[in-house]
């Protein structure tokens, strides 16, 4: 059987609204009070991936180097705003080195994998470096605020423990060793995991989106495992260059840790 | 066994002086200008009430915290001067809340020689940890046993050990006895004045009723003010 692309009209799409139904239902039901939420995560569902794909329609005809970097930026910025969002550390200036590893991070495995993996010509070429970069860069947001989320939080709740390796003569490298790979695995973990079911008990979103719009599975297929690798690469990339970064700003000139138990003084 | 050396061989320099020391916390408490000497071998006590200062004090020594006015000379010599790690192998501390590692009770005990600041040091041959553990009552505990399942009067004594065993010309005490039993107590307290009859001195933040059997300096802090009683 020869793979075929059914394309969704607006009608057919308003359809599928329906699902959303049952989570309003539920959330009135039981007074879940999430019909807000659901609501305006409905309405960015639509503006936000609509106007992605205009957007792109846009930057694949004009196929322009530079536009396709600032959006590249533009994503970049926003998977740092959302990373700031999920981590509530005041204590410590953790933005610059976050931005750093989301940076270098993206660039790298994306241009790897468009330019030599792929072979596209120009690395650069909006229709695989978008949507790759999209995927670096969801997974490797997700990736880094678990890991500093894990390090903050492993922090303040072992404080006597850090000040008793530093009391010992301990720098703020050796204090950390444990609580540094607690979190480093933090961030890796949902990345490998993810390979455990995959094609068992999951059909990725990315492979299923290219069956359905028609792509030979195999080809598929070969797209998903670039695809997952790449995803366990970056974030374990973004999590190292992040902690790496991190560290050393949790403690003062004095080796004194910064961070504090939310109840003491 | 290598340790610190002085930077000074003048006996009558204090090892450990606090000079016009002023520090506070961001609610308002702390200390003021507080000024006192601490000779070789001496034991010092300090008492005063809760939230007085007492364990600033002493974080202040390794520097935990950092004093905002004053200074504090460690054989003569700002403690700034000294790398943080370094300082710290100088004056060791041992904390209210005894912290042991996950590992055997000789690995906790060597930790400290595992550490940067340490390289140059010998670590101590199980002889000598068995003798620390069979002076303060853990002679019946193996060298091979999990640590974390010590109870809390074990692993305070072993946090004692493993402050000892650096040999290091300041310990600070905070409220090392406040969650042990009467026995447990008396040893850690005895042991105590023991390091300092062997010329290490000796800062112990303690409970009022304690009242040490060797020659002491007490120091009572109150409301951020610093009076030495002897």
């Amino acid at each position: 059987m020869t793979p075929e692309f059914i394309s969704i009209s607006w009608p057919q799409l308003m359809l599928a609204l329906g699902f959303v139904t049952i989570s309003g239902a539920l959330s009135l039901y039981y007074q879940l009070r999430l019909e807000k939420d659901l609501a305006i995560g409905v309405v960015r569902t639509f503006v936000q991936l609509l106007a992605m794909g205009y957007l792109l329609k846009l930057l694949f005809g004009l196929n322009n180097a530079l536009l396709v970097l600032a959006v590249y930026a533009g994503m970049t910025f926003f998977s740092v705003h959302i990373v700031r969002g999920r981590v509530k550390e005041k204590s410590v200036a953790y933005l610059a080195p976050t931005s750093l590893a989301v940076l270098i991070s993206y660039s790298l495995i994306t241009i790897i994998v468009t330019r030599v993996l792929i072979g596209a010509e120009p690395w650069w070429n909006p229709q695989f470096f978008i949507p790759i970069g999209g995927m670096v860069a969801g997974n490797s947001m997700n990736s880094l605020a678990l890991t500093l989320e894990r390090f903050f939080s492993e922090l303040r709740n072992r404080r006597d423990e850090v000040e008793m390796m530093l009391c010992h003569g301990a720098d703020y490298k050796e204090s950390t060793e444990s609580i540094f790979r607690d979190a480093l695995r933090a961030g890796m973990i949902p990345a490998i995991n993810s390979m455990m079911g995959v094609g068992l008990v999951s059909l990725p979103g990315m492979m299923t989106g290219q069956i359905l719009a028609g792509t030979d599975p195999e080809e598929a297929v070969r797209y998903q495992i670039v695809v997952m690798l790449m995803i366990v690469g970056s974030t374990a990339l973004a999590s190292i260059i992040v902690l790496l970064l991190v560290r050393r700003r949790c403690f003062s000139s004095a080796m004194t840790l910064l961070l504090r138990r939310d109840n003491a003084q | 066994m290598n340790i610190p050396q002085e930077n000074s061989n003048d006996q009558s320099t204090p090892v450990l002086e606090f000079k016009n020391v002023s520090f506070s916390w961001p609610d308002g408490t702390g200390l003021k200008n507080v000024s006192f000497a601490v000779p070789k071998g001496q034991f010092v006590l300090i008492s005063g009430p809760s939230g007085a200062g007492k364990s600033t004090l002493l974080r202040l020594a390794v520097r935990l915290e950092e004093i905002q006015h004053g200074e504090i000379l460690l054989h003569g010599s700002s403690i700034t001067t000294l790398y943080p790690p370094v300082l710290r192998t100088r004056i060791g501390f041992v904390q209210q809340t005894p912290i042991v590692l996950p590992g055997t009770v000789r690995s906790n005990l060597l930790m400290p020689f595992t550490l940067t600041s340490r390289k140059d040091c010998t670590q101590p041959k199980d002889s000598e940890l068995l003798y620390w553990m069979d002076r303060l009552s853990l002679g019946h505990i193996s060298l091979e046993t999990e640590a974390t399942n010590l109870s809390v009067g074990q692993k305070q004594r072993l946090c004692l050990i493993r402050s000892v065993l650096p040999k290091p010309d300041v310990i600070c005490f905070d409220e090392p006895t406040s969650s042990l039993d009467r026995e447990s107590r008396e040893q850690v307290e005895q042991a105590a004045e023991e390091l300092a009859g062997n010329g290490i001195s000796i800062l112990m933040v303690n409970h009022t009723s304690y009242h040490p059997t060797c020659p002491h300096m007490h120091i009572t802090v109150s409301n951020g003010t610093v009076e030495v009683l002897k």
